[in-house]
């Protein structure tokens, strides 16, 4: 019984983990993904801000 | 795991730093100078002296060029790391607290001391990389007074003009620096002063520690709290493993605290806990005080800790560090 008992207990402790890794991964996806993004709008706003100075020049 | 002893400080240290190759180590301490060492030896390869006061802080630019420090002299100071020439010094009312490189290098954040009737102030400088480092401007690009409870520690984030900080209140936040807007905050990310913070290697995370105990791993983006370390004493430190799923903490009550029920071992030893499971995995014994100040070699092949005991002890990890697989998580992939 005691050692069925620490099987069902490691099988639970086992889930948990998997859990808890499957969260983090998940977390850092989503974190890696905001990182890019918020890149490629950085890139976006500053070749606009560079054609409009190149506007104002112009002008 | 025998650590290497650098002796070269006489009193405590306050913060120490690995630079972006990892050959070096830069330690700073309440004896007023810099200090820098071979991190595979230990060898001192040099002193950086010139401050009067207390050297709080230090950060070391990603090409090993310059290093800023920050004083209870009231002094910021950029030196040239090589020769160990100051090549620039800005002035202020109060001491400078907290220093930190951006991740281009090309500017730099700073909190000044809350103190005789001046408010805590952050600033941000830009840093002239053109010709031989002396040839800086005198005013800040941005300067501004977080409202509410005093900066204690401060970085930049991978979002521009953007400050992730953490309060003596406890609070953490994230500043536009250019309006001084206060963005987001976590009024109750601790419950006491907040110590130290270190970014993980792409800025998109972070570890603070804190008075109150504890240490714990903040969205920089969201403030989200990601993980917490809870201990049974004040942290002085957190470092973040670039290699393993690790956390390091340091900290222990300063002997002025410590009442009758007094010094019990294991005190000062350096935590090593599971960051995804927040379960104490291992402690490294060595320092004969508090210890102020973690880094981890940015390899992840071995760590640095700076003690109240003047002494900062270089450790490099052994295979077995690399090896052991505590939880069988052997074959599940943990993301960084």
């Amino acid at each position: 019984e005691d050692a069925r008992e620490s099987v069902t207990v490691n099988a639970e402790l086992v889930a948990l983990r998997k859990r808890l890794v499957d969260e983090w991964n998940a977390w850092r996806t989503r974190c890696i993904k905001d990182m890019v993004e918020s890149r490629g709008l950085k890139g976006k706003a500053h070749s606009n801000g560079d054609a409009n100075t190149a506007k104002e020049e112009i002008e | 795991m025998k650590p290497i002893l650098l002796q070269g400080h006489e009193r405590s240290l306050t913060q120490i730093k690995f630079n972006t190759d990892g050959d070096l180590l830069f330690s700073c301490s309440k004896d007023n100078i810099i200090n820098v060492w071979y991190s595979h030896n230990g060898e001192r390869l040099g002193t950086y002296e010139g401050h009067n006061g207390t050297v709080w802080t230090l950060d070391v630019d990603s090409e090993s060029r310059f290093m800023v420090s920050g004083a209870a002299d009231n002094t910021l100071m950029l030196w040239d790391v090589q020769s160990g020439k100051c090549l620039y010094v800005w002035e202020f009312p109060t001491a400078v607290k907290r220093v930190a490189f951006n991740q281009a290098d090309n500017q730099i954040v700073c909190i000044t001391e809350q103190r005789m009737g001046f408010q805590c102030a952050i600033r941000v400088f830009d840093i002239d990389r053109s010709g031989d480092g002396t040839n800086q401007s005198k005013e800040p690009r941005y300067m501004f007074n977080p409202i509410g409870s005093k900066a204690t520690v401060c970085d930049f984030t991978y979002t521009p003009d953007v400050i992730f900080t953490g309060h003596e209140s406890g609070k953490v936040a994230l500043f536009n620096v250019k309006t001084g807007e206060e963005i987001a905050n976590n009024e109750r990310a601790h419950g006491d002063t907040v110590n130290d913070l270190q970014m993980s290697k792409d800025y998109t995370y972070c570890i603070t520690s804190s008075k109150d105990k504890s240490a714990r791993i903040h969205d920089t983006k969201s403030l989200m709290i990601i993980k917490t370390f809870t201990t049974e004493t004040p942290l002085n430190s957190a470092a973040l493993d670039p290699k393993r799923p690790y956390v390091l903490l340091g900290g222990g009550q300063d002997a002025m605290s410590v009442t009758t029920t007094s010094l019990r071992q294991g005190k000062f030893e350096t935590r090593f806990w599971h960051k995804i499971f927040e379960e104490e995995v291992g402690r490294v014994k060595g320092h004969f005080g508090p210890i102020n100040t973690i880094a981890v070699h940015p390899a992840g092949t071995g760590y640095a800790s700076g003690g109240e005991d003047g002494f900062v002890r270089m450790h490099h990890f052994d295979e077995s560090y690399f090896k052991t697989d505590l939880y069988g998580t052997g074959n599940i992939i943990i993301e960084d």
